[in-house]
């Protein structure tokens, strides 16, 4: 039964990047603004916030996140609980929100992410990651995240051919997306030969294969379809939700070349929804690595099992593609400050739909996906929307 | 072997050369690492069970850049073993080289072994049969 009550009414996101100077409190704050009283929303008509932050306790030595940063961003007093799944931490914020406007709870919440990653060293900021992963097990191996999506590499060039080639096409693609999002860390389209300099960070993966290490926030206000009409003309409609876990170990799983928890999520929300994969016009999948958005494309069913690379290659996934896939550059381009992914997620797939997503603007632009994953991919989140018009 | 296995005696096995899976009272699936359900039929009666120590590879990484603790071993294989009795696990390499991952084939027959990490840790450790 297709979801019925809830439509995001605004989003908004900071630069993502080196945020030198700026802390995590400041930038959420940003987003909050931009996405509430800079389009018009009254903070005081928000009653409740969902926070995704997924482990400033090692970044930044700070616990109980959301009443300190809805207290900086001047909505004291409101109920707020942080959300955490790894990297899906904003996209479990969402999903609950969603939630609390559907029971009818609430009218009208905030939902909002961020993550402060560059104010430690690489190294400290690269062990806070790994401890998405089962300590005991497997990062006492020495496994790294790089490292998880390698695996999954190459028992996915082993199966169907997937070539490093193949991975680099992905990068090359969200560079040449974010070079025309000024919100994006890098802006700067990169070569094929570039994306392939055998600068290895966990064979087979090289460093265009990898996100980078991020600091931003995302916003976006979510209200009941009653309400929506007062804030904007454009509602986004919220039609489906889906959310799965898998095991944390990678060794405790069937296959590599698949995440169940994207197939699982993705299918409860496509059945929600009412709508299948023809039905989409557009993604935004959860690319922390290249391999990551080809597996991904084919967990949510836009290609099938194996062919994610053949459509990569043919155009399919590009901005003027059938499929377009990440068209502002995804996590591996725009950046990926872990907490507001998944939000940030969301906010992409409402500005394509409304049709405000300027020299990235996809050309159909009605329904929009969004695939958003947590660690090994022990958590997956996939939403989807429609605009209350189409 | 009646004692009720817990995961810190599986990792001091490791570290003493001496691994042991669990297997379920129930229905004697054997699991590797450690689970507190069978996998197989939901029980939670655990006890532990020796293996052949035979594996074949199922997937594997080269990692070049590693965490702090790992840094002085790097280049190093981690690698998701399929044991001979069904479980999988995830270890190191050994008899391989770092340098040229493309020669290791996936499927290839290991047997059990342990390496004494810079790290200080013990890990379990596969190597060509």
């Amino acid at each position: 039964m297709p979801l019925k009550n809830t439509s995001i009414v605004s989003g908004a996101q900071t630069k993502f990047g080196y945020l030198d100077g700026i802390s995590q409190r400041e930038m959420f704050a940003e987003a909050v603004d931009k996405a509430t009283v800079e389009v018009g929303i009254p903070k005081k008509d928000i009653q409740a916030a969902f926070v995704g932050t997924f482990i400033p306790e090692m970044l930044i030595h700070q616990g109980h996140s959301a009443p300190l940063l809805l207290d900086f961003a001047g909505l004291r007093g409101l109920p707020a609980t942080r959300h955490e799944a790894a990297c899906a931490s904003g996209a479990t914020a969402l999903r609950a929100a969603v939630m609390a406007i559907e029971s009818g709870f609430y009218d009208t919440v905030l939902v909002a992410g961020s993550e402060k990653m560059t104010s430690v060293s690489t190294n400290r900021a690269t062990e806070a990651l790994a401890a998405a992963a089962d300590d005991m097990f497997e990062s006492s191996m020495g496994l790294t995240f790089p490292g998880v999506f390698a695996i999954a590499a190459v028992a996915h060039m082993e199966k169907y051919g997937t070539s490093p080639e193949d991975l680099a096409l992905a990068a090359v693609k969200a560079h040449k997306n974010a070079s025309t999002n000024p919100l994006a860390q890098f802006q700067k389209e990169i070569t094929l030969e570039k994306a392939m300099t055998p600068r290895y960070i966990a064979w087979p993966l090289r460093l265009f294969d990898c996100s980078p290490i991020s600091d931003g926030a995302a916003a976006i206000v979510l209200t009941s379809k009653e309400k929506a009409k007062q804030y904007t003309d454009t509602p986004v409609d919220v039609v489906g939700t889906g959310q799965a876990s898998a095991s944390m170990n990678l060794c405790d799983r069937e296959d590599f070349t698949s995440f169940e928890a994207s197939v699982s999520a993705s299918k409860t929300a496509y059945k929600m929804a009412g709508l299948g994969p023809k039905d989409m016009d557009f993604a935004v999948v959860h690319d922390c690595f290249t391999i990551a958005e080809i597996i991904a494309s084919e967990d949510i069913g836009f290609f099938k099992p194996g062919e994610g690379a053949k459509a990569l290659r043919d155009g399919v996934t590009a901005l003027d593609g059938d499929k377009p896939i990440n068209p502002m550059g995804g996590l591996k381009a725009v950046g990926h400050p872990v907490g507001a992914t998944g939000v940030k997620q969301a906010v992409v797939v409402y500005r394509e739909l409304i049709g405000e997503a300027g020299a990235n603007q996809v050309a159909k632009h009605d329904t929009g996906f969004m695939h958003n994953f947590g660690g090994t991919g022990a958590s997956c989140v996939v939403n989807i929307f429609r605009r209350s018009d189409a | 072997m009646s004692e009720k296995p817990t995961i810190e005696q599986y990792i001091k096995n490791i570290d003493e050369h001496n691994f042991k899976a669990y297997k379920c009272v129930g229905c004697g699936a054997v699991t590797a690492p450690p689970s507190g359900t069978c996998y197989s039929c939901g029980g939670n009666e655990m006890d532990w069970t020796t293996v052949s120590g035979k594996g074949k590879l199922v997937s594997f990484t080269v990692i070049h850049i590693a965490p702090e603790e790992f840094q002085e071993e790097a280049p190093y294989f981690v690698a998701i073993i399929e044991l001979e009795e069904g479980t999988r696990i995830t270890t190191r390499l050994m008899g391989f080289d770092p340098m040229a991952p493309e020669n290791v084939k996936l499927g290839t027959s290991l047997v059990l072994d342990y390496e004494d990490g810079k790290s200080g840790r013990t890990y379990l450790s596969f190597k060509p049969a």
